[in-house]
């Protein structure tokens, strides 16, 4: 399995070891390298694919004689927007150098980062187009892999209709990627299109919008180095987003912060905290109204903030009474003492800020949980501000953008909806009329009970989540709510083995009649599954071989440029949309904004005129400010901005001066309106032109009698001293500002508006193309989108006061009773049977049976599915074999001795997975942990060959995901990720 | 010889982890007190745990388990060793031997036959047995020289020859000394196997001892059997000495089986000291072997000696080859001595 | 002269092991060869606390002190080198070093070991500076370009000090001071005979 010393010892061994070291000469570098036993299979394997068109990229030594390019490009791993610079030489990217100018970074990388560079040089990654033919990966032309799919697509359009292909795409697209990729689905005529947000953060940007406006992170890495509390709950940041640690611990030690890390396992981010506190995995809510019990007990609660920017707190303080010490400590195991201190030290040690990650996202609670700690925020006053806020760490380089771009089944670009407003808005922004859209969506019968849709309300309709495909590939197309199941699966670098219930998707994959997988490696999309044809796999190219903008976590949008040609046959996420589109028909109508090159092997559209196209449409978000030319600029000119605050230093050159880093958006108004990007969201202490705002009044003006716009908080320099709706034109005209809109401005407004007086008074700050409505409502000191209050309660979710509720499969029956998860329900066009099966698993008595509280995460060598990482020798040699933690304890009871191979078997379709144990204290007695990122084993069988040759990542190992279980949030359909059952034994 | 108590003193994981197991219930216990910076361990109070000399063991993710080690204090102290007290060792018994040889033949000279050579010859040494000595012999001259190339080649050699011949030599070098090693322990098994009955300790080697062998007066030849009580004490010498330095070079061959970095070192002390000590024994049994005694060469030479040589230094052997020849089964034709010892 | 030294802060580092891929990459180092590796005290316990470790650069290093065929020098930065064209890969420097920095292709002895491979501090070998007959048996020579070793040029919380011994000590002291707390200079005592106190 792995390439060992010993093994290679005797591999090698005799003689031609011995000459090389009896020789009083030096072993000439190949020789090393070969005496590696790595690199003769890496050699021997690109020997086997012959020359064609397979370009190996040799790197070596320097050779100081030739002119050496410096690039600059993000690291293509987490959220945290590391600059990577890149030394190339003859197009060959020979060396990485610290990137010491970026405020994020400051040169710094964690073990991925200070190895992408082999990514363009993988041995390992597909170097052309493969199909299956009878079971048997060939290799095809890039020509003949379009026709093909694009015919079988078409014909899966013309059987089972639009919504039966499902696109999911990727967090590893760039901006312009992901934008064009939800722009496809459009085209297309489908709302199942999806990427990793929805299994790392939905329930996040759920939760935030529903709260306070925005799905996003409120601050930034570099500003909790103003906090005086940190605390961290479900976030293991250290192997998350090690760089993050460097403003953190920077933060911790000048300002002797507290930090304070609550998780079920003691992670490398709990070994620099200065409180750790264990709890049980799944009882987040639980444990944040029992932080809150004691701040509303002991009055430790921001009044003052309060009364001004938080709407339904008083419900809050009522709920939570419910959750006295005594019932928290039943329910997650920690006294309440402990919490009162957590309680005291957030509430009165400010600023505090809040992280929290997948360990709080990845649950059936998912929303709640984040809606409980967005509460715990309010409730402290500390959002808004420096040093405070909801610091969300995202996962991918791009998941945030991503995001923002609606790779997503329920929203268009920059969060507009699928509402009829929203698509035609985006009609005007594309430029293709509103019924050629609607054209372009299927009709969906009346089944099951329920009624029958037009193409037009069908467009509106969410789709299915990435989490659920496979149920919507195998259930009983009654039970799908749309024409007909999942028929094609075209997936744009998203591994398969980040999602629950493997074995489940195992099935849903084979019973497709078209996958089609894009992605500089074959996922566990490629290799998991039995299908013998009808199956493609396009090698797209890296980040580092294309340009393209990426927005961090902290919202900043940064620009990067492509450090070498796409490697082998590889290409690029534009041109093979392109040629998609160009097949199935449509290319003419999507991409006719663009400007055209000649690409590698097509024409594609250049990176810059996509940005410029969301620039002409990203209102809402605040994507509009972002233009090529400035992010280019400030990559130039990264050394012109504070470490802390982002923004530029006095001196700066002219066409950055004033700017935030990354321009974080919301940027508002046009690129010539210079607006500097909003570091720190709803922060009413800095004018709106300098990225002052509040809360966003998205949720109407008043609710039970009481105002939910802002009282007496505005940014200074507010022309309005209090909190006001939206701007829509009605309100300049009201406020008698519409005069100073420009005959340009006013042209388009009315253009949108039909030259309709209602129509027009209706155009709000998101509609008005011509950013006329924000620049005035900003001339005036004002947010464009109002100054309201957040919601402590969100009416309009389940549980909109959120409750404590038992994981699907929890480990105390006894409290299942008490707080059960909610009633079965239809959610994304699927059924969603949670109650029906924590009421089995009690009857069952599941949990006697799977004793131990299985939970995941990440490793600091490996990312997502892990394809990429694994396939990486410089990361895959430092985690040679997937494993789980138990606890000692559990390990004594069971025999289990520390490095010995064990099953980990779940609940569910008898599941099980061979691994190694780690016997540690890391976890406590009863919960074992496993990291996700593995794959190619699968329930005991090593897949190896199922990967096309010279393909297979280095490492392979199995997957958490084949014995985690059903569970799904009602709001955003994530999976429940963290909190299932399982049975250790011996192997 | 502090380096022995301290290298096999090592503390490794287990002690640290169980310092912080048994701080660990208590913790767990009341919850709240849990500060992970506070209770950080610090490199002080570590060393100090372990007293200064053991390894400071932690984990790592490579599957290889010498890494895991952080600090290894001890090696330093191997190093010192290795350097200091096994180099002088070395010095002492090689040139001190030399030495010691050069003053004896200034002195005694050249020990010859007293009634002079005899026209007749007796078999000392069958074929087999000569093999088994040379294979010993001249494996040894290579282990010892290669050997002591380790510890003075850099010295003597490297000043004199220059980087590349001495770079050569010394790849060569530890070649032949890990090849050689085998030859050596083939010889020495069978020299065992051969020469173990002979080199039973009796009554008679105690006489021969307390006439000091006959080799510091003229004239004088206290009775021996096949051996007297100095060959015997080659033997044993390279029997025992050969047999540590075939184990412990095996274990420095193969460290995996050496039981740790620690049991390696201990090894490699051990090997180098009885190296140096045998490798003395040897040159004093190869002087009184070649031009320290006339007649002695032919022994394992010819494998036959001259008659009178064998009775003044082996005159109960002599008398027991011959005695057993008329007695014999009655084939008066054959020459004494024909006949095999064993 | 600068007196070159590693120093990696344990209440910094969080095992990221930036460090470790950054020499990789710099080097190409091969599968196998670990030139700079972390190592966790205490794992999984609250005294948990991570070090990076390569090659410390010893004053009187004692790898040079047993190399039989004497192929290690110390540079004027104090860097102590090797040379492999004269390394018979005997595996001494390994048991002599207290830091296990010395690796080699193969791990026993019997044939050989090879070459032995060790962290240069980022500075090449005995070949001219900055060529390829040096890039090829040693890896690339930063401090020949003016940069530090890449491994601390890139560790993600600064944990991993390189430069100047003085310096970095004072670095490390103003730390302690601000912080309040310092596990130590791990493997200072062992490498410089001293350590840096607050």
């Amino acid at each position: 399995m792995l390439v060992k010393r010993r093994q290679r010892d005797a591999a090698r061994g005799g003689l031609q070891g011995f000459a090389t070291s009896v020789a009083a000469r030096p072993v000439d570098r190949r020789s090393f390298l070969r005496g590696s036993g790595l690199a003769v299979g890496g050699l021997a394997a690109v020997t086997a694919f012959g020359a064609g068109t397979v370009r190996k990229a040799e790197a070596g030594p320097t050779d100081f004689s030739q002119p050496i390019e410096v690039k600059t490009n993000i690291c293509t791993h987490c959220s945290v927007g590391c600059t990577v610079k890149a030394e190339v030489q003859n197009g060959v990217w020979v060396g990485q150098e610290p990137a010491w100018k970026s405020p994020i970074n400051r040169g710094t990388h964690c073990a991925k980062g200070a190895s992408v560079r082999e990514l363009v040089h993988g041995d390992r990654r597909l170097k052309y187009p493969m199909k299956k033919e009878n079971g048997e990966w060939v290799r095809i032309s890039w020509d003949q892999a379009i026709d093909e799919i694009g015919e079988k697509m078409l014909e899966v359009r013309e059987r089972s209709g639009a919504d039966a292909a499902y696109l999911l795409g990727s967090a590893k697209f760039s901006n312009e990627g992901a934008y064009l990729f939800r722009k496809f689905a459009a085209f297309w005529g489908t709302n199942n299109v999806d990427h990793q947000a929805r299994i790392c953060h939905s329930t996040t940007v759920a939760g935030v919008a529903n709260t306070w406006g925005y799905g996003a992170m409120t601050n930034s890495y570099n500003d909790i180095r103003n906090s005086k509390t940190i605390v961290f709950m479900g976030s293991n940041a250290a192997e998350a987003h090690p760089v993050s640690l460097q403003h953190i611990l920077t933060g911790k030690e000048t300002n002797r912060a507290n930090v304070i890390v609550l998780d079920p396992r003691f992670t490398r981010t709990a070994a620099h905290a200065t409180d750790y506190i264990r709890m049980r995995p799944g009882t987040d809510i639980a444990v944040i109204w029992g932080i809150m019990w004691h701040i509303f007990e002991n009055g430790w609660e921001d009044t003052e903030f309060i009364d001004q920017r938080v709407w339904g707190m008083d419900q809050i303080r009522e709920a939570v009474r419910a959750y006295h010490p005594e019932e928290v400590e039943r329910i997650t195991g920690i006294p309440g003492v402990t919490l009162e201190r957590v309680a005291q030290t957030f509430a009165t040690q400010k600023p505090s800020t809040f992280i929290w990650c997948m360990g709080g996202t990845q649950h059936t609670v998912g929303t709640a949980n984040v809606r409980t700690y967005c509460n715990l925020l309010l409730a402290t006053g500390n959002v808004g501000n420096i040093g405070n806020g909801a610091n969300i760490f995202r996962g991918h380089c791009n998941v945030q953008g991503a995001t923002d771009f609606g790779l997503d089944i329920g929203s268009l670009p920059c969060y507009y909806g699928l509402s009829e407003g929203g698509w035609r808005h985006w009609s005007r922004v594309w430029e293709v009329d509103y019924e050629y859209l609607q054209s372009r969506f299927d009709a969906v019968p009346a089944k099951g009970g329920r009624d029958a849709r037009t193409p037009q309300e069908n467009m509106s309709v969410p789709g299915i989540p990435s989490t659920r495909w496979f149920d919507a590939a195998t259930l009983d197309a009654e039970e799908v709510d749309q024409r007909d199941n999942i028929k094609a699966m075209i997936v744009f670098g998203h591994g398969g083995n980040t999602v629950p219930r493997m074995g489940a998707s195992k099935i849903g994959m084979e019973a497709l009649d078209l996958l089609v997988v894009a992605d500089p490696h074959p996922t566990t999309f490629a290799a998991l599954h039995d299908r013998t044809d009808n199956t493609y796999l396009l090698p797209i190219s890296t980040q580092f071989e294309c340009h393209g903008s990426r927005t961090a976590s902290n919202r900043s949008v940064q620009w990067g440029e492509k450090v070498v040609e796409p490697i082998f046959e590889s290409d690029n996420d534009y041109a093979v949309i392109y040629r998609l589109a160009q097949r199935l028909g449509f290319a003419d109508e999507m991409f006719k904004n663009y400007e055209m090159v000649q690409g590698k092997f097509s024409m594609e559209p250049t990176a810059e005129s996509i940005l410029e196209e969301i620039n002409r449409g990203g209102w809402s978000t605040g994507y509009t400010g972002q233009s090529p030319e400035r992010l280019k600029a400030h990559m130039q000119h990264q050394d012109q901005f504070d470490l802390v605050t982002l923004r530029t230093y006095d001196g700066a050159p002219e066409e950055i001066a004033g700017d935030y880093y990354g321009l974080p958006w919301p940027c508002w108004g046009t690129p010539e309106m210079r607006h500097p990007g909003t570091h720190i969201l709803y922060n009413p202490n800095i004018p709106v032109a300098d990225g002052g705002g509040g809360f966003r009044p998205r949720f109407g003006l008043e609710r039970d009698g009481q105002t939910l716009l802002a009282e007496g908080s505005y940014p200074p320099g507010s022309d309005i001293e209090d909190g006001y709706p939206q701007f829509t034109y009605g309100v300049l005209q009201s406020l008698g500002w519409d005069s100073e809109l420009t005959p340009d401005e006013l042209a388009t407004i009315q253009r949108i508006g039909g030259n309709d007086p209602e129509a027009m008074a209706a155009v709000s700050w998101s509609l008005d193309l011509s950013g006329g409505i924000q620049r005035v409502a900003i001339s005036h000191g004002c947010v464009p989108f109002g100054n309201g209050k957040a919601r402590a309660v969100a009416w309009n979710l389940p549980d909109p006061i959120p409750v404590h509720r038992e994981p699907i499969y929890s480990p105390r029956p006894d409290l299942v009773a008490d707080y059960p998860t909610r009633d079965d329900g239809r959610q994304f066009r699927v059924p969603n049977i949670g109650h029906t099966v924590q009421a089995s698993a009690v009857d069952r008595n599941i949990a006697s049976d799977f004793p131990i509280v299985l939970t995941s995460g990440r490793l600091v060598e490996y990312e997502g599915g892990g394809e990429e990482t694994r396939s990486n020798p410089w990361l895959a040699e430092l985690q040679q074999d997937m494993f789980v933690e138990v606890n000692p304890a559990d390990a004594e009871s069971r025999g289990i001795v520390d490095g010995s191979w064990v099953w980990v078997r779940g609940p569910e379709m008898d599941s099980r997975t061979r691994v190694k144990a780690l016997v540690t204290e890391r976890v406590a007695p009863g919960v074992a942990f496993m990291p996700f990122h593995f794959a190619g084993w699968f329930q005991g069988e090593d897949q190896r060959g199922k990967y096309p040759e010279g393909t297979d990542p280095v490492v392979l190992g199995e997957s958490v995901n084949t014995v985690t279980t059903y569970g799904y949030d009602p709001v955003t359909g994530m999976h429940e990720g963290k909190v299932t059952l399982c049975e250790i034994v011996s192997a | 010889m502090t380096i022995f108590t301290k290298m096999s003193r090592v503390i490794a994981v287990l002690a640290l982890g169980l310092f912080a197991v048994i701080a660990q219930p208590q913790a767990a216990q009341a919850q709240d007190i849990i500060n992970p910076t506070a209770e950080s361990v610090t490199e002080d109070a570590l060393m100090e745990a372990l007293n200064g000399d053991a390894q400071v063991q932690g984990r790592v993710s490579i599957p290889d388990d010498l890494s895991s080690g952080l600090i290894k204090p001890a090696n330093r102290g191997w190093a010192d060793t290795h350097g200091g007290p096994v180099r002088t060792v070395n010095l002492i018994a090689v040139v001190g031997m030399i030495v010691l040889l050069v003053a004896f033949y200034a002195i005694r000279g050249k020990i010859r036959i007293d009634s002079g050579p005899s026209s007749e010859r007796i078999q000392r040494f069958s074929a087999t047995e000569r093999f088994a000595h040379w294979l010993m012999a001249v494996s040894f001259i290579v282990l010892a020289l290669t050997g002591l190339n380790l510890v003075f080649g850099r010295a003597v050699i490297l000043p004199v020859f220059g980087e590349g011949v001495f770079g050569t030599l010394s790849a060569w070098g530890k070649v032949a000394h890990n090849y050689m090693g085998f030859a050596f322990m083939l010889g020495l098994i069978l020299s065992f196997v051969y020469w173990i009955a002979h080199n039973i300790p009796d009554k008679v080697d105690m006489h021969w001892l307390s006439k000091g062998g006959g080799l510091f007066v003229k004239g004088v030849h206290p009775p021996a059997k096949k051996f007297n009580a100095g060959q015997k004490g080659i033997f044993w010498s390279v029997t025992l000495g050969g047999a540590a330095l075939s184990f412990t070079g095996v274990m420095l061959l193969f460290p995996e089986l050496a039981g740790g970095e620690a049991g390696w070192q201990l090894y490699q002390v051990i090997h180098g000291v009885v190296a140096a000590i045998l490798t003395a024994i040897v040159i004093a049994h190869i002087y009184i072997g070649s031009v320290g005694m006339e007649g002695a060469y032919d022994a394992m030479g010819s494998g036959e000696v001259d008659l009178n040589w064998a009775k003044e230094h082996h005159s109960l052997w002599v008398e027991e080859v011959q005695g057993k020849s008329s007695d014999g089964t009655g084939d008066g034709s054959s020459r004494p001595g024909t006949q095999p010892a064993e | 002269m600068a007196r070159m030294k590693f120093l990696c802060d344990a209440d910094r580092c969080i095992e990221c092991n930036a460090c470790v891929t950054a020499c990789k990459n710099e080097h190409e180092v091969p599968w196998g060869i670990n030139r700079r590796r972390v190592v966790t005290i205490n794992d999984g316990l609250p005294g948990e606390r991570s070090v990076s470790m390569a090659c410390m650069h010893c004053t009187d290093a004692p790898c040079a002190a047993v190399c039989p065929v004497d192929c290690f020098y110390t540079t004027e930065d104090a860097v102590v080198l090797h040379s492999k064209d004269t390394c018979i890969g005997c595996g001494y420097c390994f048991y002599a070093c207290p830091f296990g920095a010395p690796q080699y292709p193969r791990v026993g002895n019997f044939g050989t070991r090879g070459k032995m491979d060790k962290c240069t501090y980022c500075a090449g070998g005995p070949e001219a500076d900055m060529t390829e007959a040096e890039y090829v048996k040693y890896g690339s020579n930063r401090l020949a370009e003016g940069k530090l070793p890449l491994c601390a040029e890139m560790c993600s919380t600064k944990s991993l000090l390189a430069g100047d011994g003085d310096i970095i000590a004072d670095i490390y002291r103003e730390r302690v001071v601000t912080r309040g707390y310092g596990s130590g200079a791990w493997g200072w005592r062992s490498a410089y005979g001293e350590t840096v106190s607050v």
